[in-house]
């Protein structure tokens, strides 16, 4: 029934669904988990890059972290050519914006000047939508670190930590309960880190294909986006496995044979 | 009375051994009556690339806001910092698409490429460039300046050497020209790091 209605992106259903922008969306959920995490003093994003042969040649650039401009920077989940047209937009959208009013781009404006235009792909035009989600973060002196979601319809929303891509499902079921409003920079590394674990199809992780930064604010009022180090990476990786392996000992303690 | 003249102003550049020295006085003037003491006029492109913008007050600020958004783009795109050779060829270009509306600025661009080679160029102000191996002037007293740097340049300076030979230079050049002076800034830039220094000098 809804095949007669998904070949155009700018018609409704009868059920008043756009499907193109829905099939768009389920494109996300076969990409690299993305997973953002707020804390008072930073945020953390991480991501699994998706490593497709050993004979590519090393990147200088990341093909899920990506910088829009001093203040901000966004995850990719999704296909990669649509994404560097949208944070081509983007980072001239920020630099406009600091060169007419020499004052950096709010966060939530820079999110909205990118969703407007993936929404124009959804409304006239006949092009498909863009397949890609991103998750923004960036600071701002209105209102501090920030963390947006995006999603090929253009719409937005504003989080606390949020998880999407492959396996987001059960990123959020952990966030849900190991998420704490007031966790420092280094818990949210930790639990970053405990979700890739989850959410990778992989039983032995390595950190070449993990990819997590930071972003906070100096003691010069800079914002700094850092990447962890594939040794920071391995030893939060071990930290975590023995963790996980130490929970497992205790509750098989307690339930034991009967 | 050339609007070149109108708010006055004054940049040398200088070529040293393995290092590069550009300054500026700090006069903002309507004509005759001086209206600030504060008005730098060398910006900060990279930490060994600097630009000298002389001419009217209201394009030398455009100028350097539009050059800012321009580097930072670049740096967005190439993941590099722009070279001084690269970045003269920018805003030769930026300048003669202006050709028959030119921004009223005269601009000098001094800095350490890469492998810390000085680069030293000067332009018009519709971007025809010059390239120096000394000394690049610009301002409403480039006659003080040219004779002052003929004077006194020496090549193959050291830092401490070059910061000497140009705030002597500049000091001396604007004391002669009623719409430059009121203070001056030096940068000298090295492979280690860029020092800045404000010169005391008279304030007439």
């Amino acid at each position: 029934m809804s095949r007669r209605y998904d070949q155009s992106t700018t018609t409704f259903s009868p059920e008043g669904r756009l499907h193109q922008v829905e099939y768009a969306i389920e494109a996300i959920n076969n990409a690299g988990t993305c997973i953002g995490l707020q804390s008072s003093n930073g945020i953390v994003l991480a991501a699994e890059k998706r490593v497709i042969s050993k004979l590519l040649a090393p990147s200088k650039t990341s093909e899920k972290t990506y910088t829009i401009d001093d203040h901000a920077v966004t995850l990719v989940a999704g296909l990669t050519a649509d994404a560097n047209i949208l944070i081509q937009k983007a980072q001239l959208n920020s630099l406009r914006y600091y060169h007419d009013y020499q004052t950096p781009m709010p966060i939530e404006q820079i999110v909205k000047s990118v969703c407007n235009y993936k929404q124009s792909y959804t409304q006239f035009g006949g092009l498909r939508p863009f397949g890609v989600a991103f998750l923004f973060a960036g600071y701002d002196e209105l209102l501090g670190f920030q963390l947006y979601q995006s999603d090929p319809s253009g719409n937005y929303s504003g989080w606390k930590a949020t998880v999407i891509g492959q396996n987001n499902q059960a990123g959020k079921s952990i966030l849900k309960t190991d998420f704490k409003i007031d966790n420092t920079l280094s818990n949210n590394l930790q639990l970053a880190v405990k979700i890739l674990l989850k959410t990778m199809d992989s039983t032995t992780p390595t950190p070449d294909r993990i990819e997590i930064s930071s972003l906070t604010k100096d003691e010069d009022g800079n914002i700094v986006h850092r990447f962890i180090t594939d040794d920071e990476v391995a030893k939060l990786i071990q930290q975590i496995q023995s963790e996980v392996e130490a929970e497992e000992k205790k509750s098989e303690a307690v339930t034991g044979d009967i | 009375m050339s609007i070149l003249q109108y708010n006055g102003g004054a940049v040398i550049a200088m070529k040293g051994l393995n290092c590069v020295g550009i300054c500026s006085d700090l006069r903002l003037g309507l004509q005759q009556q001086t209206v600030a003491m504060n008005f730098k006029k060398v910006f900060q492109i990279t930490d060994k690339l600097y630009v000298g913008l002389t001419g009217l007050a209201t394009d030398v600020l455009s100028l350097e806001h539009l050059l800012n958004f321009r580097c930072k783009l670049y740096k967005l795109k190439e993941n590099r910092e722009i070279s001084p050779k690269a970045f003269g060829a920018m805003l030769s270009s930026l300048l003669y698409e202006k050709r028959f509306g030119p921004w009223f600025s005269e601009p000098v661009v001094c800095g350490l490429d890469a492998n810390n080679n000085a680069f030293l160029s000067g332009m018009d102000l519709i971007g025809a460039p010059v390239f120096s191996d000394d000394f690049t002037v610009a301002g409403t007293c480039t006659q003080n300046l040219h004779g002052m740097c003929e004077a006194l340049y020496r090549p193959n300076m050291d830092p401490e050497e070059l910061f000497e030979v140009l705030s002597q230079c500049l000091l001396s050049a604007v004391d002669r020209d009623a719409l430059s002076g009121w203070g001056a800034v030096v940068h000298i830039i090295t492979p280690e790091g860029t020092i800045t220094r404000t010169l005391k000098c008279r304030q007439d």
